[in-house]
């Protein structure tokens, strides 16, 4: 049996025990002394209780750290595409993408009497085939959603310089105007918003708002339903803090739908399916609650 | 269903990953990228899963790999490792007195230990990992594990105690220790 040692040497050498004394990891013997030298020494005693009191504060101030509410969500939903696998994306699709994209950039940059017209897609009639043909795969009531972001946001003239907030806000009217600051707070920092109004699109009125990374278009689309429309016969991707959103893919876009008594609204991107069914999330609960409180 | 299994197995330790995650990359953002790589991992690898076994460890060996792997992207180095040497001169640190202190300066300190550390303090203190859970989920040996907790928790009250003397708590409190 060791002896027990008194004074400054004595708790130098306990101290190096008393994490193991604290996780009961000590060997019997070693546990005894330690706890021996505890009995007459007041300064290690408080030492084992800071110690504990450290340990149990660590662990508390960890678990007390906040998660968002909505990641659950994101991760079934990436969980969801993962398992279906990549999009069977024709070929013709993605060269008409890519036309599409070098055009749309082309007349971004280009002052307006410069642009070029765009074959077969400048033209309205061409712009109703493309439309057609890229949603064909989807079901009626998001063929809505996509077509107004292809022929609003893709095939649109924009101002070579986007809007004030005022000026989008004027366009947007009373009703609809406190949606641009409610979108660009809950999109990623990386997004602006370009466009926001109210347009129109197969006899259909629309409100409006679109964004850019700078590399890839976003819209919000949103509009009134008309008698027998409605998501629920769709199967829903997931429920955003009790908003149930439905996706679908098209050739090189994705379209992410949810619905109030009155309204339809969208996310159509070509982002790929987990960003924009996570922005889709990100936006769904307070543009829901925006849209239920507006009176018909 | 595989997926739903898979969801019904792994799911219930997302919360406890991003926090570990986040204490780790000390950056929410970052810890939401990794923790959702770590399940996409977990997903493809599911039938390499035996079921039955530590499901909550083998999420863990997942994300320790994920930062890593992050870590080397986004810094462009290496874990910070620091000599035996230093870490023995910090090692007879007094200890702090933690009642004054919020869960953001116990988090602030936290991540001021370095990560190898941490990263056992965290895997045994917070998560109540066994050693030898630990030492298969950071792929090092037991022993390892045991010297690296006990610096990493001698680290942490070192930090605590400065944190603790910032704000003017603490000063003078070892008058007559032994230590």
């Amino acid at each position: 049996m060791k002896l027990m040692q008194f004074g400054d040497s004595s708790c130098a050498r306990i101290r190096r025990y008393l994490d193991s004394y604290i996780n009961n990891e000590l060997l019997v013997e070693t546990n005894h002394e330690v706890l021996r030298h505890l009995e007459t020494c007041p300064a290690c005693a408080a030492d084992v209780e800071t110690r504990t009191r450290i340990k149990a504060r660590l662990k508390s101030a960890v678990q007390n750290q906040s998660v968002p509410e909505d990641l659950q969500a994101r991760l079934r939903a990436a969980l969801r595409e993962e398992s279906r696998g990549s999009f069977a994306w024709t070929r013709w699709a993605s060269a008409a993408a890519a036309v599409l994209v070098v055009a749309a950039g082309l007349w971004f940059e280009l002052p307006r009497w410069t642009r070029p017209a765009l074959p077969d897609l400048a033209d309205r009639r061409g712009q109703d085939v493309f439309i057609q043909k890229v949603s064909a795969s989807l079901s009626a009531v998001l063929k809505v959603g996509l077509g107004d972001h292809i022929h609003c946001s893709i095939f649109r003239k924009y101002p070579k310089n986007p809007p004030s907030v005022d000026e989008m806000a004027q366009k947007l009217g009373p009703v609809y105007q406190d949606l641009v600051p409610l979108v660009k707070a809950r999109v990623p920092a990386e997004f602006r918003i370009i466009l926001a109004h109210q347009c129109g699109y197969q006899g259909r009125r629309f409100v409006h708002l679109t964004l850019t990374n700078g590399s890839s278009l976003l819209s919000l689309v949103i509009t009134r339903k008309q008698p027998g429309e409605s998501m629920q016969s769709l199967t829903v991707s997931d429920h955003a803090s009790g908003v149930a959103v439905y996706q679908a893919a098209a050739p090189n876009y994705d379209v992410a739908g949810f619905e109030t008594d009155q309204f339809l609204a969208y996310v159509v991107s070509d982002l790929g399916a987990r960003q924009n069914l996570q922005i889709a999330y990100a936006l769904a609960p307070s543009v829901h609650r925006f849209l239920a409180a507006v009176r018909s | 269903m595989k997926r739903q299994e898979f969801e019904d197995t792994a799911l219930p330790h997302l919360n406890d990953l991003y926090r570990t995650a986040t204490r780790l990359l000390a950056d929410s953002t970052k810890a939401d990228d990794v923790v959702q790589d770590v399940y996409l991992q977990a997903w493809k690898s599911f039938d390499r899963f035996e079921v039955g076994t530590n499901c909550r460890a083998w999420l863990y060996k997942i994300l320790f790999h994920m930062v890593h792997h992050h870590r080397r992207k986004w810094f462009n180095s290496r874990m910070v490792k620091e000599s035996e040497e230093i870490l023995d001169q910090v090692a007879a640190s007094p200890e702090p007195m933690p009642e004054h202190l919020t869960d953001e300066e116990i988090l602030g300190a936290l991540d001021r230990v370095p990560q190898d550390f941490r990263a056992v303090v965290l895997l045994v203190d917070v998560e109540e990992f066994s050693y030898k859970e630990s030492s298969g989920i950071l792929n090092v040996p037991i022993g390892t594990v045991m010297s690296r907790l006990s610096r990493g928790r001698k680290l942490l009250r070192e930090q605590l105690e400065k944190t603790a003397q910032s704000y003017g708590i603490g000063k003078g409190k070892l008058e007559g220790r032994t230590a």
